[in-house]
């Protein structure tokens, strides 16, 4: 089988190798960089060759035969956790780290199955709420609790 | 040494360190026996809390989380023959049998009592080998470096599986190009950052860990459909665990075990790159070699020796695995790996100089593994039936809290929601080349290491006026690199002669 795992991963690969070695060549070089043996783009161009030479080596000589599925893997729900996690970011700041983390967590208790909202709430918000008091005090560790509409003054 | 065991005694030895050790313990068995989440991802999970803490203090929690993390991962290799790690594997072989027959309490004491002696022992070991090799290496120049640099990353080849060779390789040299991201230390020149200002500083090691570990476990967890009525059986099996008492006969059986398979493991943990997995197994193998017929057909079935030898040697290779790292500056592990990142997060350069110029530092982590072992036998092996309750937590609560602790531990370090999104992006290539079956290990051995082994190379070359006649003219740097040339090639050549030899074999003689 062609598209075997290996000749998959190694194709990866190698395209991620090819624009890394595109890339390296817009590494800048200072004037006096010029002549040494070893300077700023030496050891990506070395890492580059490295790169394409072993995806090619994996390419032509798999050693895993086995064709890549994506059978029987949840791949939708994955790409929504990753979504999901991006929002995440996305919102912590602004919405502070109390709104965003129980939405966050309880979205992902509910896209894995759960749908009892008491419980929801009940295992979710507690948790974020001890973490952030555990953090803030324990290990004066700060992050805004809170929304921008509910923060006073400047911070708004 | 006695005034640095002492030093390591009054470091480790105070309130808060002994607090530290017992919690990292605690919090390691309890993310160890996840299933799926081992100790890379359990010491990865816990940086954002050591970095708040002194030097000191942080190693010896991770430490701590590291022993506890293998603790664990033997419990559910045992108890669920769901092997947290590839070191656990071995484990699960003659422990789950044993727990299947209604002995798991039996099972559970035998790894603990095996791999606190193998632990003991190890840590004994270290300690007489480590202050030794740390005053040979401090002869070492950077010609030198650069060169233990070059076997460290080869070394990943010699020990990658059957096969795996070509893609260890790559993966190593995909880390070697991530540690090239951001300004060049030397000249100052910013290298694939793509413009972006967040990338000037380059790629966090904390970030990567975190994104390879802990964050593609749960999402190959989500995308590998969950089986509840298999949850259910590893409820059942963590309630009922049995007695927990060891007979004479068993502990007859066990001593000599233990005693083979720690000198074993510490070795096979000393080389760089090998570690606890190969340590574990190459224990089994001996063991049931040497067995005899009678016992060796027990191997398998619940044997206390093809329980205790895999156990014993795990932890003696963890230790063992400290050895390149504190001597050296050089990790031998994944594990360590993450640890040296951490080390120099503090602003710590383990290597030789770290004996002479932090002793504290040093002599702590080796005492700590005493306490830790300690600390594992007599309050965590009591507790198991009570940290064996984390086995029912349903997957559904404990998935997005997994992601949520390894959004939050990167940025509550940085502060920079950036990190999140980049997180995300390798949580994604990182699920996706587990899948494709390329192990992630290598990668962040190459990520650790490149922006070193960058820098004694220039270095290298600056003390020899640009000449690289240094890789020929130095006998020690000549050897270590010709070492780093075997093990790169003999795993390649052995599968192409074996072939060769059975065609010779198969074909008519000539004469």
């Amino acid at each position: 089988m062609f598209l075997s795992k290996d000749r998959l991963g190694g194709l990866l690969l190698l395209i991620f190798c090819l624009i890394y070695a595109w890339q390296s060549q817009n590494i800048r070089m200072l004037p006096f960089q010029m002549n040494s043996a070893f300077h700023a783009r030496t050891m990506p161009e070395v890492l580059a060759v490295l790169g394409i030479g072993l995806s090619i080596l994996i390419i032509v000589f798999p050693s895993n035969k086995e064709r890549f599925s994506v059978s029987g893997l949840n791949w939708p729900l994955g790409l929504a956790f990753l979504v999901l996690m991006s929002i995440y970011g996305f919102t912590v700041r602004p919405f502070g780290f109390l709104l965003s983390t129980s939405v966050f967590l309880m979205a992902g208790f509910a896209m894995l199955g759960e749908r009892n909202i008491i419980k929801l709430l009940f295992v979710a918000v507690p948790l974020v709420v001890a973490f952030w008091a555990l953090m803030n005090y324990g290990l004066s560790v700060f992050i805004e609790p809170l929304p921008f509409f509910l923060r006073g003054g400047s911070n708004a | 040494m006695l005034d640095g065991v002492l030093i390591g005694l009054a470091t480790a030895f105070t309130l808060q360190n002994i607090a530290f050790v017992i919690m990292g313990c605690l919090v390691g068995t309890f993310i160890g026996m996840l299933p799926g989440l081992g100790p890379m991802s359990a010491i990865a999970l816990m940086i954002p809390v050591a970095a708040s803490l002194e030097p000191s203090a942080g190693i010896i929690l991770m430490a701590a989380v590291y022993y506890g993390a293998i603790f664990g991962g033997s419990t559910s290799s045992i108890l669920i023959n769901a092997p947290g790690v590839a070191s656990t594997v071995a484990t699960s072989f003659d422990g789950y049998p044993m727990a299947k027959s209604g002995k798991a309490g039996k099972a559970l004491a035998i790894a603990a009592y095996s791999s606190f002696s193998g632990g003991v022992i190890a840590a004994l070991m270290l300690l007489l080998a480590a202050p030794y090799l740390a005053s040979v290496s401090l002869s070492f120049q950077s010609t030198d470096y650069f060169a233990l640099m070059v076997l460290g990353l080869s070394a990943v080849a010699a020990f990658a599986g059957k096969g795996e060779v070509l893609k260890a390789l790559l993966m190593t040299v995909l880390g070697l190009m991530l540690s090239t991201v951001g300004t060049d230390q030397t000249v100052g020149v910013p290298r694939f950052t793509l413009g972006m200002i967040d990338l000037v500083d380059g790629i966090s090691f904390l970030l990567l860990v975190m994104a390879t570990f802990a964050l593609s476990e749960a999402l190959m967890a989500i995308i590998k459909k969950i089986d509840e009525s298999k949850r259910d059986a590893e409820r059942k099996a963590a309630a009922e665990l049995g007695s927990m008492a060891v007979s004479k006969e068993e502990v007859k059986e066990m001593v000599p075990v233990i005693g083979r398979s720690s000198v074993l493991g510490f070795l096979i943990g000393v080389l760089p790159g090998a570690g606890a997995t190969i340590a574990s197994f190459l224990a089994y193998g001996t063991e049931q070699r040497i067995a005899g017929a009678e016992k060796g057909k027990l191997f398998g079935k619940g044997s206390v020796r093809g329980l205790s030898a895999p156990e014993t040697a795990n932890n003696a290779a963890a230790t063992g695995s400290f050895v390149p790292l504190l001597t050296l500056g050089i990790p031998g592990s994944g594990t360590t790996a993450i640890m040296l990142g951490a080390l120099i997060g503090y602003g710590i350069q383990p290597g030789p100089r770290l004996y002479i110029d932090q002793p504290d530092v040093f002599w702590s982590v080796i005492v700590s593994m005493w306490l830790g072992n300690i600390v594992l036998l007599i309050l965590n092996l009591p507790l198991i039936p009570y940290i064996a309750r984390v086995l029912a937590i349903p997957a559904r609560f404990l998935l997005p809290l997994i992601l949520f602790f390894s959004l939050i531990g990167v940025y509550f370090v940085s502060f920079n929601t950036f990190d999140i999104q980049l997180m995300v992006l390798f949580g994604l290539a990182a699920t996706v080349l587990r899948l494709l079956s390329f192990s992630l290990a290598p990668m962040i051995l190459g990520f650790i290491l490149g922006g070193m082994m960058e820098e004694n190379l220039r270095r290298a070359l600056l003390i020899n006026n640009d000449s690289w006649s240094f890789l020929w003219e130095r006998g020690l740097t000549l050897t270590i690199l010709l070492i780093a040339v075997a093990c790169l090639f003999v795993p390649m050549l052995t599968p192409m002669f074996a072939k060769l030899r059975k065609q010779t074999k198969g074909q008519p003689s000539a004469d």
